[in-house]
């Protein structure tokens, strides 16, 4: 038996580790950006490329991809390989996944304040960049699983089972969540409409939250939390049971993002019901984290990263109460669309991601350095600061939350809304988001003086790149099996592919049972005659309402709740969104619901609200969008967007593209006339007539039908 | 909820199938759990803590 001399890569994780501080702070800032455009509208800086709705996806992209992303690829960089004593895989893969990482985050800063996104919730970014994610991720998986073949540790500890899942589930997610029509370089069509759309999306989209945002960090705490505590975790029968359940679990719970939506009612059930079951895991996980510390709670009066460690478990313990207790319908009635939803993910992001990420990088950088934390103190100043941060943020935005949701329901006792304009509601809690801005500032705060703090211990020490290391070689390990070794479980343990498989097993299972009824059972989106495609002018201005990101603050489905049909219109029904490539629901309502915006106001109206906003709704927070009037409509897209809606199914007649620029030009002549005679002169080639004719549009193909779906408006 | 749940209109079929699927697959969990030996389970959670790294930082 001959011990094997090898070393750990340890520069890999330094990259990781200065990126995720980098870009970090690039997210919180552009976070503290949009939090101020939310009460000071001349925070978007006057010109399209800074307005909240292209910024706002620019900050979650940041955080949870740039900041959360490298985390985890520095905290299972350093964690696998010591897990499974040996050096990774392949430094010329390490190398590839982490520029090419880096490449796409860039990608992202470029194209999103440009306007170019696909609309979907976190996954905003067009199809090349897609492909480029799926290239990298399929890099970062074969780095993985080469450094776990060649392993000199029988077992995988459960933290690789975390890895696994999570890179597997990832990558199932992404690519089914990007089946997209490239219509252009940088445009697409996604493949699902409406409802179907809507279920892909948020089962990706909770998913994330859990495959993303949730099991790596798992992964990272039973490793990270031993190794600090120096000892074992509270126990590992738990973390199996815990694991199964949670990766099985979590898979069924996007529809609880819908609830209240024309998604069909079974669906939602589903979603509730998981949610709630959901509770039991997570919970498991925050138990078990903080009862490894039973008995070492005297080191975390003394050590920092303790703290961070135990405040993000109790994030994580609070986050995962409130999910469930959000997805029950009568709660999710009032917190959907408003403060609360942002309030509960930022719990979780503050809390739970970023703290746990600061604790294993005060942790991990004088390890690797080989040298000694720069300053305790302003460790412990960001820990406060970064503490104080997390409550300025979330006790406002609850407020704000329950503030709003109650308005928005409150009647007069003759049985009329009581606040039936909008904007008052939003005014109301404008002191809170001065409030969370401040929050967020601490928070920002405290991330600077980690990355200087950090930054001066690097300096003081120096990078240990290539770290020694001895172990006995696997064959030798093997030889001295014993007999219980032969049960399945502990060869799952033993077998990374046979364990991939049955994690992707268990993780589709749920997404099956809820997307194959919604795909192929026609009864549960129901066809309405009255609907019909969009002209090629309200096509074109539909993108142009991508482009802006008008769905970050506004919805597009009324429920069938009496305070929103009174406010609104008729609620939505699954019929009227078949041709919609992709849905445009929306998750919060800064601004209001705007499905049934069609024939409400004038063009005038919707041609002086675009230009400034404040003039036709004094004290409205929405920047104004003055380029759109400039700007002239690119119709050279048109005939190939017609194309490529035909592709997807939506009716259009044969040979509809060769007259499309045609219908769009009349339709938009007619739309400037009518301007006209109310003494607005523009040119019928702007944008803005694109988009006031798919603002008329929305909502209307009902209305117009009497017959068939009483209207109440 | 239970209310909600109660009126599927035929959709009970799936809450019923996925509780059932859970249920399997939550029991095969336990009997998992039950089965595995004492003496691995500790071998297991030592994991992190032996590092075979020659030279370990020194807590200051």
């Amino acid at each position: 038996m001959q011990l094997e001399k090898f070393t750990y890569d340890n520069k890999i994780v330094r990259n990781f580790a200065i990126a995720t501080l980098v870009w970090g702070i690039i997210g919180m800032l552009v976070g503290l950006l949009v939090a101020m455009q939310l009460f000071k509208p001349s925070m978007n800086l006057g010109n399209q490329y800074t307005t909240f709705g292209r910024i706002r996806p620019l900050h979650t992209n940041a955080v949870i991809f740039a900041f959360v992303g490298n985390a985890i690829f520095m905290g299972v960089y350093y964690s696998l390989q010591r897990l499974l004593k040996a050096r990774m895989f392949s430094k010329w893969l390490s190398n590839i996944h982490f520029w090419g990482w880096q490449l796409i985050i860039v990608s992202a800063v470029i194209t999103l304040p440009l306007g170019i996104t696909s609309s979907h919730e976190y996954a905003e970014l067009e199809w090349p960049i897609d492909i480029a994610i799926t290239l990298i991720w399929v890099v970062f998986g074969i780095n993985m699983f080469g450094t776990i073949f060649k392993r000199r540790e029988r077992h995988l500890y459960v933290a690789i089972w975390f890895y696994i899942a999570t890179f597997v589930t990832i990558a199932v997610l992404h690519i089914v969540n990007s089946f997209q029509l490239p219509v252009s370089f940088l445009k697409s069509y996604y493949v699902f409409a409406g409802v179907q759309d809507a279920l892909v999306q948020w089962w990706y989209g909770h998913n994330a939250v859990a495959f993303f945002l949730t099991t790596p960090y798992l992964g990272m705490m039973y490793y990270f939390l031993p190794k600090m505590a120096n000892r074992p975790v509270y126990s590992y029968k738990l973390s199996i049971l815990h694991f199964w359940s949670l990766i099985f679990i979590y898979i069924w719970a996007g529809p609880h993002h819908l609830l209240y939506t024309s998604l069909p009612g079974w669906a939602q059930s589903l979603g509730v019901a998981f949610s709630i079951m959901l509770i039991a895991p997570s919970w498991g996980g925050m138990i078990n984290g903080l009862l490894t510390l039973r008995g070492a709670w005297d080191k975390v009066r003394d050590d920092v990263t303790l703290k961070f460690m135990v405040v993000a478990l109790t994030a994580y313990g609070m986050a995962t109460f409130e999910g469930p207790m959000l997805s029950l319908k009568q709660i999710n009635g009032i917190a959907h669309f408003t403060d609360w939803i942002v309030a509960h993910v930022h719990v979780g992001a503050l809390g739970w991601n970023g703290f746990l990420t600061f604790g294993i990088l005060y942790w991990l950088i004088p390890r690797i350095y080989k040298t000694e934390l720069y300053s305790k103190k302003m460790a412990s100043f960001h820990f406060w600061i970064g503490t104080l941060g997390i409550l300025f943020y979330a006790v406002p935005m609850y407020w704000a939350g329950f503030t709003q949701g109650l308005l928005w329901k409150e009647f007069t006792a003759e049985g009329l809304l009581k606040y039936p304009n909008f904007l008052t509601t939003t005014l109301q809690i404008i002191p809170m988001h001065v409030l969370r801005a401040i929050g967020g500032a601490f928070y920002l705060l405290g991330a600077i003086v980690m990355a200087y703090n950090l930054g001066k211990t690097m300096l003081k020490g120096k990078l240990v790149a290539d770290e020694a290391a001895e172990a006995m070689p696997l064959e030798t390990v093997m030889l001295e099996t014993d007999p219980a070794d032969k049960r399945w479980h502990r060869i799952l343990e033993r077998k990374p592919m046979k364990f991939m498989v049955l994690s992707m097993i268990v993780i589709l299972i749920g997404g099956m049972v809820e997307m194959m009824p919604t795909f192929t059972i026609e009864s549960n989106i129901p066809t309405i005659a009255s609907v019909k495609p969009y002209t090629p002018l309200e096509l074109q201005g539909r993108d142009l309402y991508i482009r802006e990101g008008c769905v970050n603050c506004h919805s597009q489905t009324v429920r069938p709740f009496r305070s929103e049909t009174e406010r609104y219109g008729e609620y939505s029904k699954a019929g009227e969104f078949v041709y919609d490539h992709p849905f445009l629901w929306g998750s919060k309502r800064t601004g209001p619901d705007l499905h049934r915006l069609g024939g409400k106001y004038s063009n005038a109206w919707h041609y002086n609200h675009m230009l400034d906003p404040t003039s036709m709704s004094p004290g409205s927070i929405m920047p104004a969008y003055p380029w759109l009037i400039t700007q002239k409509l690119d119709t050279s897209t048109t005939a190939i967007k017609i194309r490529a809606m035909q592709t997807l199914g939506v009716p259009y007649r044969e040979n509809f593209d060769a007259v499309a620029n045609t219908k769009l030009k009349e339709q938009a002549e007619s739309i400037a006339a009518d301007l006209k005679q109310n003494n607005i002169e523009v040119k019928s080639d702007r944008e803005i007539v694109a988009l006031i004719a798919y603002l008329q549009r929305l909502g209307t193909d009902i209305k117009a039908n009497k017959t068939t779906i009483p209207s109440n408006q | 909820m239970f209310k909600q749940i109660k009126d599927l209109a035929g959709g009970e079929l799936y809450l019923i199938a996925s509780l059932l699927i859970f249920m399997v697959f939550f029991i095969m969990v336990g009997i998992y759990l039950i089965k595995m030996s004492k003496i691995h389970i500790d071998e297991m959670s030592k994991l992190p803590i032996d590092e075979p790294q020659i030279s370990n930082y020194e807590e200051a």
